[in-house]
């Protein structure tokens, strides 16, 4: 006769064999991993050594709190600002086309070149020293360049503007 | 039938489909075009304005325009654009973009989406808060009025998808915003927490509770840091881009904490599946997916939220085995060895026959296939059933006699067409809840009609056409008469009888005895109307009869279920899109687990065991003899136990000492058995009985197939890992067959579906490769996969290809004495399932419905003397129950109603008698009277009436009711604006 019962026994696990099998669950797992265990304790050696380990133990442990300061502090006013600057040049650096600047930046490092020869110049260019050079092919390159990026630099940006 | 037109869409000639709206077009040629409030499975909602195309020459709202001849569609030109900025912008007005910082950023949102799309980097009217409070109320979802955009999809779903009809938008209102019936908080209304409105949320306005501070990295802090971290995400923006990349970075990072795995629902027969989110064991949200094929969008409340059981502490960790009055937790190992000597032993010295099988509709295919192995193969005994025996059998006979198939003879779609549905017996509403809302939609948008027969006045019958209500177990005397009076006048579908079906003489001539007069006066329903819902059958072009419960719960549940399939052929209802029979099965695999064999006559796919040549390929396969004698059935098998012939039985997943009817009778039997194993997930009643009970995992935490109401085989995937030390029922009965030397090697359920689908001819092309995600196959299945979705489109699975008209009489129900003067229907409620196992370990359905509870008429309550909380006895002779009363008139007279949830003092089993079906020995359930005592007059209500749905005031009406939105004096047309240069009033 098995009359309906429901109290129920559990197995009695050991202090002892419950620690037995996790640690033994825990060595399959490293041997398992052997490569990633070791450079995991070397980058924790490293940052041990260099102090960032305690910086990071703190940081997490009081992860709330600190996400809190954080948050508060980007908040302020100059803080935003330079957030928001950051993510504004950020976003305008991908505007520039390098393959555009290419030629001019050759240009300027050409010029630079030029410059670093003798930096300090003795002879003095007069009046009629510059009519004369507007002849030279490469200084009149040069300015025709120059007037042209001026010409671009005064052109309306406004519908381009991300702020 | 629609036809392809040529249109031109900015220039270029293409084909588009007739029928089609602009937006449908534009959607299947891959043109985007802003869309934030159409939903493919809502339609057009014309809320939001974004679709804004030019079509000859005018903006307008591509979703709501029809595809015509010669269009020309134009979606590039700047005044497109502007006229959809405008629109994107009185979103953001309402919305306020956080989305690092919100848990539904989880690259689904649509808001996110459209930003990004239309590349806006500035909003003109900045965003600006409701005057209205967060509603938390409800314990599984929340509203929160400032992040919603009134894009309205939430109430499209509510009133023409679930049509519960509990949610609008207020565009009366100086600040509109969803609201819950006429302005109440969440959890006080007539909300059912199907949770379509969160489902279909295209952002984060309408959520699931339990994403909240889940989902995200960051979305968990702190409000008080949160809320500064919204203003600094604002203030920093340099533009939209640069803030929603960062999102869309965090969005992915999300995909390697949340896993999203698809399964198939556990609860009822119609076989909702959708993916699973979860973080380790924590169910994050249930999310339904468009292509689900039975449900869509669609859940109710318990697949949605009903899914703490899985996670609970009262789950069984370890095999457990019975010394003394304890069990004794034990290692699989030994409780393998028990009962292998002992189930050995009995067999040994009792013989096969000694033993028995009980299979369940909660387990998989693969767990049914093998558990009718078990007990064929190596104990060599056809002792085996599952629980379709309580409840569809009797349908499944009914459908084997006439038409050749026991299944539904179509899919949910079918219904959805129906010019006419029946529903017979069923509450279909709360038994069936997704398959219902089919119905109530077709009914409400699409002029279906509706017949429903039932005692008590449920949903179903409060919103159907004619409702009628028979005297309990006469539906098989109307149906007749119906038929008659059809055939009679001539109004029966004679090329289809002619051409398909057999023996319509000897049936009409069987049908004599049921005139109007001998039904109305049996029946209680008037000639009238009898012949109103005759003409209304014989009439329509197409109808589906749905039934469950309330028909084959009783002495003649087979009989009846034949006459209904008989009135479905008289009326050429077969075999063509949109008709046939619908017995609604009731559980998620109570289908599957009759089709894989665990039947006491039948192997897989229903071949007779008692057919040589059947029984000599799976005696090849297997290799070993099998028995030739039909084994018994579990009605019978309690009979045998007390007969002392049958000595063991091994039960899965099925809590019969609940469920079974007379339960007094069948704990009886239990205390009799030498051996007793359960395997379950829970330490059932039935499991107290059990020498070792065996702990199982529940669907989510395996993988296997369902087989639900409409014949569809679908895939579930492993959602989690097992719990504890407990194993999926599939490994459990193979390691144990492997402890009795059975040698089985399967390591995947999908090689004992492929041995099933070798064998069984009607699952030849079942394959899991053909079953992947989504997709699912409807048998009969043929070997190169082809499956059926529709059957009788060609023939009927006889050997003259032709149906059978099969004369069936009236069983009167069982009569009791006149001291039993009060009839007990009993039955579902939405909310909860069975016994309870599981939905009450729901804390938050529990919440609202607490208990069981007696259902009585005003009529008695005013006579008695009862009340909401009057405690009572109700005995008859097979035993007594306790439960507390709530008064209502959806039962009348005598009639009461005793929900089935309660596994204690309330348990309807507790007075059910043994009587049952005289084909099929299913209970007859239904045919219970009972005498009343009050035992305490005064008490609190059963339910929590001010947060119960049932005391809830809905608010009908179509969609969300744009027309409205447009009326306000603040509305201008984005286009107006555009081309006309009205003014903004937003």
């Amino acid at each position: 006769m098995a009359k309906p019962i429901r109290d129920i026994e559990p197995i009695p696990i050991s202090k002892e064999q419950e620690r037995e099998n996790a640690i033994n669950e825990i060595l399959d797992k490293l041997a398992d991993n052997q490569e990633a265990v070791h450079s995991t304790l070397d980058l924790i050696a490293s940052l041990q050594k260099s102090g960032i380990l305690h910086i990071l133990t703190g940081l997490f442990s009081e992860g709330d709190k600190v996400l809190d300061v954080i948050v508060q502090e980007a908040a302020k006013e100059e803080n935003t600002n330079a957030i928001r600057n950051l993510l504004l040049l950020g976003g305008t650096l991908g505007t520039i086309n390098v393959k555009e600047l290419e030629p001019l930046l050759l240009k300027i490092n050409h010029g630079v070149a030029r410059v670093a020869e003798d930096p300090d110049p003795d002879e003095k260019t007069g009046y009629v020293d510059l009519v004369k050079k507007l002849k030279d092919p490469q200084i009149n390159r040069s300015l025709t360049v120059l007037f042209r990026f001026l010409e671009g630099m005064g052109e309306k940006t406004e519908q381009e503007e991300r702020n | 039938m629609s036809r392809d037109v040529t249109i031109q869409v900015n220039g270029t000639l293409v084909k588009a489909k007739e029928g089609d709206t602009v937006l449908q077009h534009l959607n299947k040629s891959g043109k985007e075009v802003p869309q934030v409030c159409y939903h493919p499975s809502l339609g057009a909602v014309k809320t939001c304005d974004t679709c804004i195309v030019e079509v000859n020459g005018e903006l307008v709202r591509a979703c709501d325009t029809p595809v015509e001849k010669g269009a020309k569609v134009d979606t590039n030109q700047q005044d497109v654009k502007d006229a959809q900025g405008i629109a994107m912008d009185r979103i953001l007005h309402n919305h306020e973009l956080y989305c690092t910082v919100c848990d539904y950023n989880n690259g689904s949102c649509e808001i996110h989406n459209t930003v990004k799309d239309m590349k806006i980097e500035h909003q003109t009217t900045p965003f600006e808060p409701k005057p209205a409070e967060k509603d938390n109320s409800h314990p599984y979802y929340r509203y929160d009025p400032d992040q919603c955009i009134l894009c309205g999809r939430c109430v499209e779903a509510c009133q023409d998808v679930q049509v519960t009809e509990t949610l609008s938008i207020d565009w009366e209102s100086p600040n509109p915003r969803v609201i819950w019936d006429n302005d109440v908080a969440i959890n006080e209304s007539s909300c059912v927490s199907c949770g379509h409105c969160s489902t279909v949320c295209p952002c984060n306005a309408m959520m699931e509770k339990s994403m909240e501070g889940r989902a995200g990295y960051m979305t968990g802090m702190d409000q008080k840091t949160l809320r500064p971290m919204i203003e600094l995400t604002k203030n920093v923006e340099t533009g939209y881009g640069s803030i929603l990349a960062i999102s869309d970075m965090e969005a992915s990072m999300r995909d390697a904490k949340i896993e999203k795995t698809k399964t198939v629902c556990t609860y009822c027969g119609v076989g909702c599946s959708f993916d699973v989110w979860t973080q380790g064991r924590e169910i994050l949200k249930v999310e339904p997916q468009a292509e689900a094929p039975a449900n869509g969008i669609s859940t109710c409340v318990k697949g949605k939220f009903g899914w703490d059981y899985v996670n609970s502490d009262e789950r069984l960790k370890k095999p457990l085995i019975r010394e003394g009055d304890r069990f004794r937790e034990a290692e699989w190992d030994e409780a393998y060895k028990l009962i292998a000597e002992k189930l050995t032993g009995i067999k040994e010295s009792h013989g096969s026959d000694a033993m028995s099988f009980i299979s369940s509709s909660k387990t998989t295919n693969e767990e049914s296939y093998l558990m009718q192995k078990l007990g064929r193969s190596v104990f060599g005994t056809n002792n085996i059933d599952n629980c379709s025996r309580y409840c569809q059998t009797p349908a499944t006979m009914g459908l084997f006699r006439t038409v050749g198939h026991g299944g539904d003879s179509g899919s949910i779609t079918d219904i959805q067409q129906a010019e006419l549905v029946l529903v017979i017996g069923s509450n279909t509403a709360e038994s069936h809840p997704v398959l219902a809302t089919r119905v109530k939609s077709a009914q409400k948008l699409h002029g279906q009609k509706l017949i429903v027969s039932d005692l008590r006045r449920h949903e179903m019958a409060d919103r159907s056409d004619v409702f009628i209500q028979p005297k309990q177990g006469s539906d098989l005397v109307w149906l007749s008469a119906v038929t008659k009076y059809i055939v009679d006048n001539g109004l029966h579908d004679d090329s289809f009888l002619n051409d398909r079906v057999n023996g319509l003489q000897e049936y009409v001539d069987s049908l004599d005895k049921f005139t109007m007069a001998y039904a109305a006066e049996k029946t209680s329903i008037s000639e009238d109307e009898l012949k109103k819902v005759a003409h209304m059958i014989a009439e329509a072009d197409t109808v589906c009869s749905l039934w469950a419960m309330g028909v084959t719960q009783h002495s003649g549940g087979s009989d009846t279920s034949t006459a209904i399939s008989n009135l479905m052929l008289i009326t050429g209802n077969y075999g063509k899109p949109g008709a046939g029979t619908y017995p609604l099965r009731g559980h998620n695999n109570v289908q599957g687990a009759s089709d894989f064999g665990s039947m006491p006559n039948k192997y897989p796919g229903y071949e007779d065991v008692t057919d040589d040549d059947v029984r000599k390929r799976y005696e090849e396969a297997w290799g070993t003899p099998l028995s030739s004698e039909i084994g018994l059935n579990n009605h019978q098998m309690v009979d045998e136990i007390h007969k002392g012939n049958l000595k063991a039985m091994y039960l899965k997943g099925e809590d019969m000492g609940i469920v079974d009817s007379n339960i007094n009778y069948v704990h009886e039997a239990f205390e009799k058995l030498d051996f007793f194993v359960v395997q379950d997930i829970f330490l059932s009643k039935t499991a107290e009985f059990a020498d070792v009970v065996l702990p199982a995992s529940p669907s989510l935490e395996k993988e296997g197939t369902f087989t639900n109401t409409e014949r569809r085989i679908q895939r579930l995937y492993q959602v989690m890992d097992p719990l504890a030390d407990s194993k999926p029922d599939w490994k459990i009965i193979t390691e144990l067959a492997n402890e009795l030397g059975a040698g089985w090697n399967y390591e995947h359920p999908s090689e004992v579906m492929h041995e099933a689908a070798g064998l069984a001819p009607l699952f030849a092309g079942v394959h899991y490769d053909r079953l992947e995600g989504y997709n699912s196959q409807q048998w009969p299945v043929e070997a190169d996969g082809t499956d059926t979705p529709l059957l009788f489109e060609k023939e009927f699975p006889f050997p003259d290809k032709k149906a059978r008209l099969y004369p069936v009489d009236w069983t009167e129900p069982l009569e009791y004495d006149a001291q039993y003067d009060l009839h007990v229907n009993n039955g579902r409620l939405l909310e909860h399932f069975h016994e309870g196992n599981m939905t009450y370990k729901a804390e938050g359905i529990t919440s609202k419905t607490p208990s069981t509870f007696l259902e009585v008429s005003p009529e008695l309550a005013e006579e008695r003397g009862l009340e909401d909380g009057t405690l009572v006895r109700l005995t008859s002779p097979y035993g007594s129950a306790k439960v507390q009363c709530i008064v209502t008139d959806r039962v009348k007279g005598n009639e009461l109603y005793l929900p089935m949830n309660d596994n204690g003092e309330g348990a309807i089993n507790q007075l059910t008698s043994s009587q049952a079906d005289k084909d099929t020995d299913t209970p007859a359930y239904k045919e219970v009277s009972a005498k009343m005592e009050i035992l305490k007059r005064t008490g609190e209500s059963p339910l929590p009436k001010k947060i119960h749905h049932r005391y809830g005031n809905p608010q009908p009406q179509i969609g969300v009711n744009v027309e409205a939105k447009w009326k306000r004096k603040d509305y201008v047309f984005p286009g107006d604006i555009v081309r006309k240069g009205a003014k903004t009033n937003g």
